[in-house]
């Protein structure tokens, strides 16, 4: 009974699984192969909450990766990367939105080749009546968690664990002998 | 048959649904999910092992999803990463950035993405992919110049 109804519910969702989603959106493109713009509504949601059913208080805190419950078929979009070009992932500009309705803009990935499916970039979300914000807080609170790496430069070049295991293992990561052998060779 | 249609696709996305994990044992290279899906650097020979180190570094601990990458090009969304830490930004994630592994956990697969919660790191190679030799460092400027 389950597998049949699975496949019911398989065969409607293909069509709905290529809908269009790019209507209203102003999403600013990067340039990349895959983007797709895509405005949508939906829930925001703990991810392994929703596949495993362990569900602790507010989508993990920040510990866990956030995903986007679609309203408009219940696809779970996976929020990747938020709008800031600065390595910088989606969770801390989704975790205020815990639970919550909201409709994002944004780029969507989709590179069957490579198995991109479902993978967003949030640029803006907002919630229902309220207004646009921008998805560009992680170097804000980065900065207020890091109060004893203020300095030049981008948050990155500063960060104490990112600078501890370069320091360890090099910018390769194969060792500081090799890093030094290959820095001589990158700049000479 | 709209209001059927959003029932029935709602109804895929409950937990209880997707609850049947499966246990797998797996090989492959923890990588930064976002440059290898995005081709935002390059392609996605580009975005792996040794050349990309110091970027997977700096995409993990901003909390951008880690994957799994294995040999046949299957790629696994890590949710976790054992027992005492997470996968968004934890520091098992950045000291296994770019490591060849082999990984025991459950297996969950939902709208095109294959994710799995390790349970435990069977092991831990090492940086066995050397892309630096293919492709110096990526992004180029990951390593910066000796000042003068």
């Amino acid at each position: 009974m389950i597998s049949r109804l699975a496949t019911a519910i398989a065969l409607i969702a293909a069509p709905l699984a290529a809908q269009d989603f790019s209507e209203g959106s102003e999403a600013r493109s990067w340039n990349l192969y895959a983007e797709v713009p895509a405005t949508f509504e939906a829930r925001v949601v703990d991810v392994m909450c929703e596949l495993t059913g362990d569900c602790p208080e507010n989508c993990g805190g920040g510990e866990r990766q956030l995903g986007l419950l679609r309203a408009a078929d219940g696809v779970l979009v996976m929020a990747t990367k938020n709008n800031q070009p600065a390595f910088t992932g989606a969770v801390v500009d989704l975790l205020p939105y815990c639970g919550l309705s909201v409709t994002v803009d944004g780029l969507m990935i989709d590179d069957p080749e490579i198995g991109a499916r479902n993978i967003y970039l949030v640029q803006r979300v907002k919630t229902d009546g309220g207004d646009w914000s921008k998805a560009s807080q992680f170097t804000k609170v980065w900065a207020r968690e890091n109060p004893n790496a203020k300095g030049k430069g981008p948050w990155f070049r500063r960060d104490p664990r990112i600078l501890a295991e370069i320091e360890k293992h090099g910018y390769l990561g194969l060792g500081l002998e090799i890093d030094r052998e290959f820095k001589e060779y990158l700049f000479e | 048959m709209k209001r059927l249609l959003a029932t029935l696709a709602a109804l895929t996305a409950l937990p209880a649904w997707a609850s049947e994990g499966e246990r797998i044992t797996v090989t492959g290279e923890i990588i930064d999910t976002w440059c290898y899906y995005s081709g935002v650097m390059g392609g996605p020979d580009a975005v792996v092992g040794s050349a990309h180190h110091t970027c997977a570094l700096w995409c993990s601990a901003s909390g951008i999803p880690i994957g799994l990458l294995t040999e046949d090009g299957t790629v696994y969304t890590v949710l976790n990463l054992g027992p005492q830490d997470n996968a968004t930004g934890g520091d098992t994630a950045l000291t296994l950035a770019s490591h060849t592994v082999t990984a025991e956990g459950m297996f969950y697969a939902r709208d095109g993405i294959n994710y799995i919660v390790v349970e435990r790191v069977v092991s831990d190679m090492g940086i066995t992919n050397l892309s630096h030799e293919d492709y110096d460092v990526v992004p180029s400027f990951a390593i910066p110049e000796p000042k003068e």
